[in-house]
């Protein structure tokens, strides 16, 4: 049924011209990205439409959990026997292990104590599903079952079985985008968990699976296998889990730094079961006040001064730092 | 009267749909290899709406979709509304003469559109610090987008036709 009056309005738009409404948009665009970017006034707006866009991720998770349900209903007896026995088995070997690091842990407060430092606790854990990853493939993201309904805030720490696996980045109510430990922008205190040696991993440029640890000497102690577990420097990470493994050390004597390269124990690739850490509550809470956005960032510049006093050239250093630091405030 | 207004209603509704579908391709996770490749769903929808229905979807819904499409994305608000918005002008400036082009022009003119709305969304990431400048492979998306192209149109005025959306 063609209508005069729709031939008319599918020929001409009426209206305010074209490009005015355009331009207004564009500048309109503009405007929110400054403030939302630059200045972060428009937390609450991005909170709202939190809520309108749940039901997208929910819906695009659907295909992943029919096949974990398919997984759990159709298996055959015998394999659930097995795997039963299996769990079994590793569990007795958990709980034996956990036996000796009671002991050990009491050992370990009373040297502290000695050393009249701050006793670590370590923290509850809260499980969480992956249900989605960052559709940009340069940012390495990924979006999580848990929000600020559940009590996540910026800058928690996401573990999986083996490993750290990054921080929360940003809060939305049921779901929460965390940054992972391998995006290039993202900066982990580690140690060296053989010898203590200090280091800074940053997020491969090249490889989006592995870690490059920045500003190591050519005389620190670093090998491959070397285990690298979380420092606890910038505030962000609890202490002492397991980041990466070494997987190699280069050094050329031409240049300031050796290139070493290691690979996350996380299985960030294809996990989808990760826990949140709610660390206790004295020995976060002063860095989350300080600077609750862009946390990463920040902790690397906090740690850096510590961790390289013998830093051969500070000028080779500064700019590093001010970039850094822009890139905090960005 | 009634009746008109309750197709008008029910047309909105499958809109919406056309649209929540292009967000669910837009997020569905791919494999790394694949993800440069993932044509631009919400573009190519906007942008068979804006042509279809240039009186109906116009530069203020191409900026609404934008806005979904950042917090989906978790990019900084603004940044794919900004690239909407042009796209949405740059269609409904030429929407009549798009329908008088063949399939080959309309993918070419899709291929600009969608690459320069690529190019604008990388560079604006590199300014807010949310990515790092790399190579030039996320323009494939662009390219895999053209050639997506004429089928979806045909599924989209398929749809609309058999919706009568108007």
């Amino acid at each position: 049924m063609l209508r005069w009056s729709d031939i008319d309005k599918t020929l001409f738009i009426k209206g305010v011209a074209l490009e005015y409404r355009a331009l207004a948009f564009l500048l309109l665009s503009v405007c929110i990205m400054f403030a939302d970017h630059r200045f972060g006034y428009l937390e609450m707006v991005r909170y709202g439409l939190g809520y309108a866009t749940t039901p997208v991720y929910w819906v695009a998770d659907i295909p992943t959990r029919v096949s974990f349900w398919f997984d759990d209903v159709f298996v055959s007896r015998t394999d659930l026997l097995e795997e039963n026995e299996t769990l079994r088995e590793r569990l007795l070997v958990a709980q034996r292990e956990l036996q000796l690091l009671e002991s050990l842990a009491s050992e370990n407060s009373r040297l502290l104590e000695l050393r009249e430092a701050t006793e670590v606790i370590p923290g509850e854990v809260m499980p969480a599903e992956i249900i989605n990853v960052s559709p940009d493939p340069f940012s390495r993201r990924v979006l999580i079952n848990r929000g600020a309904q559940d009590g996540v805030f910026v800058g928690q720490a996401l573990l999986d079985a083996n490993g750290l696996m990054g921080q929360v980045d940003e809060v939305l109510p049921f779901t929460s985008w965390v940054l992972l430990i391998t995006d290039a922008q993202h900066v982990t205190p580690v140690e060296v968990n053989r010898n203590g040696e200090r280091a800074l991993a940053r997020g491969s440029r090249v490889n989006s699976m592995e870690l490059d640890l920045e500003f190591v000497t050519q005389t620190q102690d670093m090998k491959a296998g070397d285990l690298l577990v979380s420092s606890g420097m910038g505030q962000v990470y609890p202490k002492n889990y397991p980041v990466a493994e070494i997987i190699s050390v280069f050094s050329d004597p031409g240049q300031d730094f050796s290139t070493v390269r290691a690979r996350p124990l996380a299985d960030i690739a294809s996990t989808r079961h990760v826990m949140l850490v709610f660390a206790s509550e004295q020995t976060v809470m002063p860095a989350l006040d300080e600077e609750p956005v862009r946390a990463p960032v920040t902790g690397g510049v906090i740690e850096r001064t510590p961790a390289m006093p013998q830093e051969p050239e500070p000028e080779q250093a500064e700019p590093e730092v001010d970039n850094g630091a822009s890139a905090a405030d960005l | 009267m009634s009746t008109a207004i309750q197709q008008r209603a029910h047309a909105l509704w499958v809109i919406v749909l056309t649209f929540f579908i292009a967000y669910l391709l837009a997020i569905v996770p791919f494999p790394d290899w694949a993800m440069n490749y993932r044509p631009e769903w919400v573009p190519l929808v906007l942008m068979y709406w804006v042509m279809a229905l240039p009186y109906r979807v116009g530069i203020g819904c191409a900026w609404f979709a934008g806005l979904v499409l950042d917090i989906l994305e978790g990019s900084a608000l603004g940044l794919n509304a900004m690239g909407l918005v042009i796209i949405a002008y740059v269609t409904l400036s030429l929407h009549q003469r798009l329908r008088m082009f063949s399939q080959v022009q309309q993918s070419g003119l899709v291929f600009t559109l969608v690459g320069l709305n690529l190019l604008l969304t990388h560079w604006l990431q590199i300014v807010t610090g949310q990515t790092i400048a790399s190579n030039l492979m996320f323009l494939l998306g662009a390219l895999t987008s053209a050639v997506i192209w004429p089928s979806m149109f045909q599924l989209l005025r398929h749809i609309r036709r058999s919706f009568d959306v108007h």
